[in-house]
């Protein structure tokens, strides 16, 4: 780059490092960074309402922490040693000045560092919910483009039926009857309980995970393939350009995929994104019934204890990933629609 | 849309096909094993102890499966859940043992050699057994037990023994290596004042004998031993060179089992001990213990092959379809702890007597026991059940289910609106809803809450509670969830009413006051002499009785249950639960060679 080449682009902010010059001043940018704006506060008020919440719980946490029969001194200890005898305000702030500087504080039962709790409770729910994402929509995509191109057909209403089916059923009842087929069934195919680091070998790991996954997934699939079928069989029928491409001669299956599907993977990303909370909310449940610990078991664990440090960074993680999940969900649409990414719908 | 319809038959019979072959596999799962060689009486013949083989125990996750604050004894705050983890890491000073044919139990030395009592009750002297090694080959002697019972008392852990220790004797010769490596265990902020008065009442005699120095006769501390943590001893030496964190998740102690892995309420790994003091024994080579959420998926992974025994599987439901498998093992403990409603007399409703009096002829146990637990619970009308100490099956004057009697008073008093709260789980909320409809049935109007057990302890805490199902008693009535903490009227966790003149219960302990029924049960362990405590205990249940403070139903023990070929004192030979569930001597648990 010559020194002629450097004092034009000084000139011209918006061409300030090139590429990423451009990017970040796409419009594209000012939206993830109006959004990502937008998202602070908005995580904020959620740290402050749990805070609320977890205040206005019944009962007293250093009550509960020094045992049934603790006398009111010791109860009295219990209180200072977890600061609660401090205002709520200066709690709440200091909590969040914690949290800003990577000090998520001290689990009051486990007596360990937050963050080492969630070293280890973060992997296994990351990767059952992740796990749990890409099968459900890897299977629901397929199915549903197979269901409605033939609507009515015989695939297409054996899939309904068996999809209300899987829908009808919490994922609670499913985990168990999977583990009745293949854990008790087919004994040994697949463990009950427990989870296996990746640390400790791929099929290792993914042996524990299978169940765990597929009884978070199939619900999701289920719905999934539901709403694009619809979506799709929608669009086929009434759409003007669907006819248009017929006229032309396309096949069904081309019309599908390039025309109707692009369309409707409007409504299933909105789905998607508000979906990511519940599939999160699930493995509460999910990680529960396999004796798994990762963040909704800590969580769960930590309410009943009253450990609050545990509760409040748990619930904060759960309310940031669905704050995320619809950014990403918002961005999607600009990326797949410009008139969304230069503001005109 | 015939079409439609025809498709929808397809699924069903694809399902229909579906659960057919899944029964069928299922059964003949189920029925692979066959049955086990019987005498001819029909009783199960089992040959000596086979050592060997490997043990996997499953454990409710929200009871003896938690143990959230680590295995250190001193700072766990769930040692009297963890039962099953103690006894195999630590075994423990003395041991509660089944009785003969399985009735009763008894407190038995297991790594003390006895113990004796003072001729004035006041000094328990100890004595351990010689030649006992922690694991990591260091003493089992009087100076650990000393260092574990200060740290026990005194390491604010929730599950600390509280003793009524005589602290104001001469300050002991102890050795300044003792007190630095003492102090460097307990917490920073420990009371140095409390900590010396108890290194004052609790003293190394020799090598192999310790004296515990009380200022008032305690006729059950001996009996609370093998559900406390007093019992358990672990190693000093190993919990300097590890620190504290790593001590309390791999504890080391001198039981029959070592730990090898633990993620905390989880899963814990542990493998014989090669050098347990006593010969032959553990007969297992390794033991696992994995945490499990629930009867239904606990029963589950036993089927699965994930385990090989369940240790408290409370379901009726679960427990009968374990019985009717030919694959499984089912053995009821001996009950000792029977449901009871708590009614709270310190505010209306249960402030009048007449309101509890007409709970007492509302309800209907029986009629719970017969529908609810196939009538194996054992019904009671006092805080104990058969399997505990001092248990008599009647109570004198104790008010018997009558409906129309009951429905009279609720009249009387102008009506009766009770909120009946229990911790959500299927048995309990099962009972709740027999009593609602029961009570209902005289007038009552009835809510249900059924809630954690954490928000359910916070009621009690807060007083914000009218009436709740909960257990009682335990193997020794005054020994940990015993009738002390549910009558007691000091106890957070009592309905009984607070001494006059206290406003509440920290009041009542800052002015010395009591209730009679604080002096009965203060008289209950006053004494050493077991036929004299028996007759205090029937004085209280009367009084409990009289004045209608809670009615009591049936006992029901969870059921141990185990894979064919599992044995041991605990699993195929009951003991008394200490408190909920029955402890497992796991050195002596063996399993057939053909079921490994």
């Amino acid at each position: 780059m010559t020194s002629h080449a450097t004092a034009a682009t000084a000139a011209r902010p918006e061409a300030r490092s090139g590429a990423l010059g451009r990017v970040a001043g796409s419009p594209l940018a000012r939206l993830i960074t109006r959004r990502v704006l937008v998202a602070i506060p908005l995580l904020l008020a959620i740290s402050l309402l749990v805070f609320v919440l977890l205040e206005l719980l019944p009962g007293d946490p250093a009550q509960v922490q020094a045992g049934m029969d603790a006398t009111p001194e010791e109860v009295e200890a219990v209180r200072r040693r977890l600061g609660l005898d401090r205002p709520a305000p200066e709690r709440y702030l200091s909590w969040l000045f914690g949290v800003l500087t990577g000090n998520l504080g001290v689990s009051s039962v486990q007596q360990k560092p937050v963050t080492e709790i969630l070293a280890t409770a973060l992997p296994p729910t990351i990767e059952i919910v992740a796990l749990a994402f890409i099968v459900s929509l890897v299977v629901a995509l397929p199915v549903a483009l197979l269901a409605a191109r033939k609507p009515g057909g015989f695939f297409d209403r054996t899939i309904m039926v068996i999809s209300m089916a899987l829908l009808a059923i919490p994922n609670y009842v499913l985990a168990l009857l999977l583990v009745l087929i293949f854990a008790v069934a087919f004994r040994g195919m697949l463990p009950s309980l427990g989870y296996v680091p990746i640390s400790a070998g791929l099929w290792p790991n993914l042996r524990t995970v299978i169940l765990p996954v597929l009884a978070l997934s199939i619900p999701l699939m289920a719905f999934y393939a539901r709403f694009l079928r619809g979506d799709l069989v929608e669009q086929i029928n009434s759409a003007d350009y669907v006819d248009t491409a017929r006229a032309k001669g396309v096949g069904s299956w081309r019309i599908l995929w390039q025309h109707a599907f692009r369309n409707s993977s409007f409504g299933l990303l909105t789905i998607v994104g508000l979906n990511i909370g519940g599939l999160i909310g699930g493995t509460v449940i999910i990680e529960q019934i396999f004796s798994i610990r990762g963040l909704g078991m800590e969580m769960l664990q930590a309410l009943g204890a009253r450990d609050i440090a545990v509760v409040q960074i748990c619930v904060f993680i759960f309310a940031a990933v669905a704050i995320a999940a619809n950014l990403i969900v918002d961005v999607l649409y600009a990326v797949l629609d410009p008139r969304i990414r230069y503001g005109r719908n | 849309m015939k079409s439609s319809v025809r498709g929808g038959r397809s699924a069903v019979r694809l399902f229909g096909t579906l659960a057919v072959a899944l029964s069928l596999v299922v059964a003949g799962t189920a029925c692979a094993a066959g049955g086990q060689p019987t005498d001819e009486n029909g009783n199960v013949e089992v040959g000596d102890p086979q050592p060997g083989g490997s043990l996997t125990v499953l454990l409710d996750a929200g009871f003896a499966g938690g143990w959230a604050t680590g295995l250190d004894p001193a700072t766990s705050n769930t040692t009297g859940a963890n039962l099953p983890q103690n006894a195999a890491i630590f075994g423990g000073l003395f041991t509660l043992e089944p009785g003969e044919d399985g009735e009763g139990g008894q407190i038995v030395p297991n790594q003390a050699e006895g113990y004796e009592w003072s001729e004035d009750g006041l000094t328990l002297t100890v004595t351990l057994r010689d030649g006992i090694t922690f694991t990591d080959g260091t003493p089992f002697n009087a100076e650990a037990v000393l260092w574990n019972w200060i740290r026990e008392l005194s390491s604010g852990s929730t599950g600390a023994p509280r003793i009524d220790l005589n602290t104001s004797l001469e300050p002991p010769q102890l050795d300044q290596a003792f007190l630095d490596d003492l102090f460097a265990a307990l917490p920073e902020d420990v009371d140095r004042d409390a900590l010396n008065g108890r290194l004052n009442a609790i003293r190394v005699v020799d090598d192999l004998t310790i004296e515990m120095h009380l200022n008032a006769v305690n006729g059950s501390l001996i009996n609370g031993f093998p559900g406390a943590n007093l019992n358990l001893i672990a190693s000093p030496t190993a919990y300097k060179e590890m620190g504290a964190r790593t001590f309390s998740e791999k504890p080391v102690g001198a039981g029959p089992f070592i730990v090898t892995a633990n993620t905390q309420s989880q899963r814990l790994e542990l493998e014989k001990n090669p050098d347990y003091f006593k010969d032959g024994l553990p007969y297992l080579d390794a033991l696992n213990f994995q945490s499990a959420a629930g009867d239904q998926v606990l029963y589950q992974s036993l089927l699965a092959g994930d385990g090989q025994v369940v240790e408290g599987l409370s379901s009726v439901t679960l427990i009968q379809e374990a019985r009717n498998n030919p694959d499984v093992q089912v053995v009821l403990g001996t009950p000792t702890s029977p449901y009871v409603i708590q009614l709270n007399t310190r505010k209306p409703p249960f402030d009048d007597k007449r309101a509890r009096e007409a709970i007492y002829y509302a309800t209907d146990f029986a009629a719970i026991n017969k529908g609810l637990f196939n009538d194996e619970g054992e019904m009671s009308q006092s805080f104990t059940a058969s399997g505990g100490l001092f248990w008599h099956d009647t109570v004198p004057g104790y008010r018997e289910y009558d409906p129309e009697k009951a429905a009279e008073i609720v009249e009387e008093i102008g009506g009766l609106t009770v909120r009946l709260g229990t911790t959500d789980i299927v048995t309990a909320r099962s009972v709740t809803t027999a009593l609602q409809t029961q009570w209902e049935e005289a007038g009552i109007d009835v809510q249900i809450d059924a809630e954690p057990l954490g928000d359910v302890i916070n009621r009690f805490l807060a007083g914000d509670w009218d009436a709740l199902l909960q257990t009682a008693g335990a193997w020794d009535p005054s020994v940990g969830i015993g009738v002390g903490v549910r009558f007691g009227s000091t106890s957070p966790f009592s309905g009984a009413p607070l001494p006059e003149g206290a406003a509440n219960a920290g009041d009542a302990i800052a002015q010395g006051l009591t209730t009679e029924l604080d002096d009965m049960l203060a008289a209950a362990i006053a004494t050493t002499d077991d036929d004299e405590r028996f007759e205090v205990y029937q004085q209280i249940s009367k009084y409990i009785s009289d004045e209608a403070y809670a009615p009591f139903g049936m006992a029901f023990s969870p059921a141990q249950v185990m894979k064919k070929g599992v044995h041991g004192p605990g699993l195929d030979q009951p003991i008394p639960a200490l408190a909920v569930n029955q402890g497992v001597l796991y050195d002596r648990v063996w399993i057939e060679e053909s079921a490994r």
